[in-house]
């Protein structure tokens, strides 16, 4: 019996030499197929005057990003188109998250910087300091989705200020009747995303922003949304929030609530077209990449970028987010060509802009 | 009550009532007893059992998850963001292997040697003693340390070196490189996507404006010479050519070529500076469990060997190291087996990027590991990908056991011999 464990031992054994030795030889197979790639199809090229066709790149290089997790699948989904077309190149995406990308900015450790929000005072006075230049593109809109249960039938539409009166510590109300007297009496049980996510940041800006305000203490915080969603979906008496993707995964357990914009008073779902042209105000936000000067001038940073406003649009709605206006995403370019350096959320004394992005994001508001 | 204190009263007047025991009173307090050792028995069978059945609870709901994306294509691709279906884990697999195997070279060595030293050279003297004293005190602390803080230890010490070398900068240093770099500026072509290299003579210099024809270099490392077209005058047509030609006045930024054996200090985030941060955090189970190993080799082989007139180092060579070595691989293969799960002390040194396509490159490159993979899978949203992360848990829990299986095999083949 010992005899024969033993040499079943000795057969698991040898399965992992043989997967780990497969290792290297797989590997070499699918470089040396790549660049017999690159190899037969220069000549491809070469035939067709090649005006920019699909020709493998030889550039190579490597391009350091870090910041938001948010941002990192878009990052990623680009990255990956990207080394299809230039395989030398390397792209190392890390989602540390937007604060952790910014340090890492002011330090040079990275080239482009990933953010869910835009740039603070602080973080840019840290920029200045450092010698660190950059150029703010917005690449992509995150809407932030309100739920409650789908047997909820007394919310279909709320106003800020009825958020307020749930979300903001102080006044909060812990009966649906404190809000509406005519919702029924009953405990109102609230998730939310953990208050170390640019989620939770986005939210308490948008509820809690007067002075002093903050969000009550008493809500189930969790870093998982997928429990956000459980915590929903299993509580008629519940409500929510979190990034759209996490709703349009889960649209059969959870209803979305209208966000009344206080612009033009009318309730708006947080659709793909409400989102993309800012009728879902205030909870849609764009999402960012700030680019360091310095590495403009390295020809794979600058192809990089360059691809990533060519195909962020089509690439972000794969990952699960809302593409940007067309003048928008044009304006990022424009922005990239001429070099113009600085942010548009922050003014010439230091203080936060807040608003939409199509008022900000203008020429006028550029503080280097 | 009562019937107990007068039982134990006449025990203490009359030593007769010992000589006469109490029958009645042994049989019911043997059955009493029998009883509670039965009820004992069948606790610890309940708690044995139920740890296996939290065992096969997460066992099934893992498989039952994963079952689904187990599949070649799970082994053999990458991480894919576009194609979810279609991503993979080789690159994680690979990546954990460097990094355990590093981990393996840095912490055994260094591991054995410190249970040999506290084990087989006794001290001799007080001050000895003391170090011997305060090296185990210390061991003993060190293996109670939760991972993430060894994390923190390897983010000093391995990825910045407390900036002794200098601060990596992506535009300015890139820290002292001792081997295997060549470095070249490359300037784009006139045509799309091709570049040119041209090496880089001086260090310091990180940008070079092509003002005039100079000479390059190819993939293979030919010179080739680069003309230079300027803007105005008619541009070349040959792909061949405009391959060949930049505008004037392009500037190249540097680009690094490295070699496998590429070395550079500090490590920054590379899978060496993971290996050697994992390798602190096995080295206090490993010179525990050696010690063990050596402790248990009978003394008399010792004195025997001795007795022949061996020195202390030919005795641990020829003697006890032979004979705990069963014990000593038992021990670095379970410890193998923690370091290769380990995800916290990862995260903080490599960061929690998972967008790799291949292992590591050199020495100095990132690594994606399995736990690192299977920690930003189950927090996505998409079904997918959570069930990918069920599915390589399943292949990490395979190879776990092929580690440990690895342990017992080697004991029992030692053992015969």
């Amino acid at each position: 019996m010992k005899r024969f464990l033993g040499n079943g031992f000795l057969a698991c054994l040898v399965c992992l030499v043989a997967v780990t030795g497969c290792g290297p030889k797989t590997t070499t197979a699918t470089t040396d197929s790549t660049t017999a790639e690159a190899t037969s199809s220069d000549p491809a090229g070469s035939d067709s005057a090649g005006s920019g066709t699909a020709e493998v790149s030889n550039m190579s290089g490597t391009i350091k990003i870090n910041g938001s997790s948010t941002v990192a699948p878009i990052s990623d989904a680009v990255r990956e188109k990207f080394i299809k077309q230039y395989p030398n190149v390397t792209v190392n995406v890390d989602g540390a998250g937007t604060g952790n990308g910014f340090k890492d900015f002011q330090k040079k450790a990275t080239d482009i910087s990933d953010a869910s929000r835009p740039i603070k005072p602080g973080e840019l006075d840290a920029c200045r300091e450092n010698g660190v230049q950059f150029i703010e593109i917005p690449v992509a809109y995150d809407g932030l989705t309100i739920v409650v249960h789908p047997d909820n039938d007394w919310v279909k539409t709320m106003t800020i200020e009825q958020l307020k009166k749930i979300f903001v510590a102080g006044s909060e109300a812990k009966k649906w009747s404190d809000v509406d007297a005519a919702w029924p009496a009953e405990e109102i049980n609230i998730f939310a995303p953990g208050t170390g996510s640019g989620t939770y940041d986005y939210f308490r800006e948008v509820v809690a922003d007067g002075e002093g305000e903050s969000l009550r203490n008493d809500m189930n915080l969790n870093e998982d949304d997928n429990i956000l969603v459980q915590g929903v979906a299993g509580n008629k008496y519940s409500i929510g929030f979190f990034g759209v993707a996490y709703y349009e995964e889960s649209k059969d357990k959870l209803k979305a609530v209208e966000i009344v914009n206080p612009e033009d008073g009318t309730a708006y779902l947080p659709t793909t077209e409400n989102i993309a042209s800012n009728k879902y105000a205030p909870f849609s936000r764009p999402l960012f990449i700030y680019v360091s000067t310095a590495s403009l001038p390295r020809a794979e940073v600058a192809t990089f970028v360059d691809f990533y406003l060519e195909n962020v649009s089509e690439l972000c709605e794969k990952v699960g987010y809302v593409r940007l206006p067309e003048e928008i995403i044009a304006k990022g370019r424009e922005n990239l060509d001429n070099e113009a350096i600085g942010t548009h959320f922050v003014d010439a004394e230091g203080n936060k802009r807040s608003g939409p992005l199509a008022a900000n994001f203008k020429a006028e508001n550029l503080t280097k | 009550m009562s019937k107990v204190k007068a039982r134990a009263a006449a025990k203490a007047s009359t030593p007769k009532a010992l000589a006469e025991p109490d029958l009645e009173y042994q049989a019911r307090n043997s059955k009493r007893r029998e009883a509670t050792s039965r009820w004992f028995y069948v606790l610890c069978v309940g708690i044995a059992l139920l740890s296996v059945l939290i065992l096969v609870v997460l066992l099934v709901s893992i498989g039952y998850q994963g079952q689904s994306r187990l599949r070649p294509s799970l082994l053999t691709n990458a991480h894919s963001e576009l194609e979810i279906e279609q991503s993979g884990m080789w690159p994680a697999i690979l990546g954990s292997l460097a990094v355990c195997g590093v981990c393996a070279l840095a912490a055994m060595p260094l591991g054995i040697g410190t249970a040999i030293f506290l084990e087989e050279f006794k001290p001799t003297n007080k001050i000895a003693r003391m170090i011997h004293g305060f090296v185990q005190l210390n061991i003993s602390n060190l293996a109670g340390v939760p991972s993430i803080v060894y994390g923190l230890l390897g983010l000093t010490v391995f990825v910045y070196m407390f900036n002794v070398f200098g601060q990596i900068k992506v535009n300015e240093s890139n820290g002292w490189e001792i081997v295997g770099a060549e470095h070249y500026y490359q300037v784009l072509s006139l045509e799309r996507g091709q570049v040119v290299m041209i090496p880089q003579a001086d260090p310091e210099q990180r940008q070079l404006t092509v003002t005039e024809p100079t000479v390059g270099v190819d993939a293979d490392g030919n010179e080739v010479s680069i003309a230079i077209w300027e803007p105005g005058t008619p541009k070349p047509t040959d792909p061949e050519v405009r391959k060949r030609t930049v505008r004037k006045g392009a500037i190249g930024g540097t680009i690094t070529e490295r070699a496998w054996y590429y070395f550079r200090l500090p490590f920054d985030k590379s899978f060496l500076a993971a290996g050697l941060t994992l390798a602190l955090v096995i080295l206090p189970i490993i010179i525990i469990s050696s010690q063990e190993a050596l402790r248990s080799v009978s003394p008399s082989l010792r004195e025997a060997s001795s007795g022949l007139g061996a020195t202390t180092w030919q005795t641990v060579r020829n003697v006890c190291l032979p004979a705990a070595l069963p014990g000593v691989m038992t021990g670095a293969i379970l410890a193998m087996g923690r370091a290769i799960g380990e995800a916290a002390p990862i995260l903080v040194v490599l960061g929690a990027a998972v967008a790799k396509g291949t292992g590591p490159q050199n020495m100095m490159d990132t690594a994606v590991t399995m736990p690192v993979l299977i920690f930003n899978w189950s927090g996505r949203q998409q079904d997918e990908f959570r069930e990918l992360a069920a599915a390589a848990i399943i292949v990490l829990l395979i190879i776990l056991l092929i580690l440990n299986s690895a342990a017992i095999y080697i004991r029992h083949k030692m053992q015969q011999h």
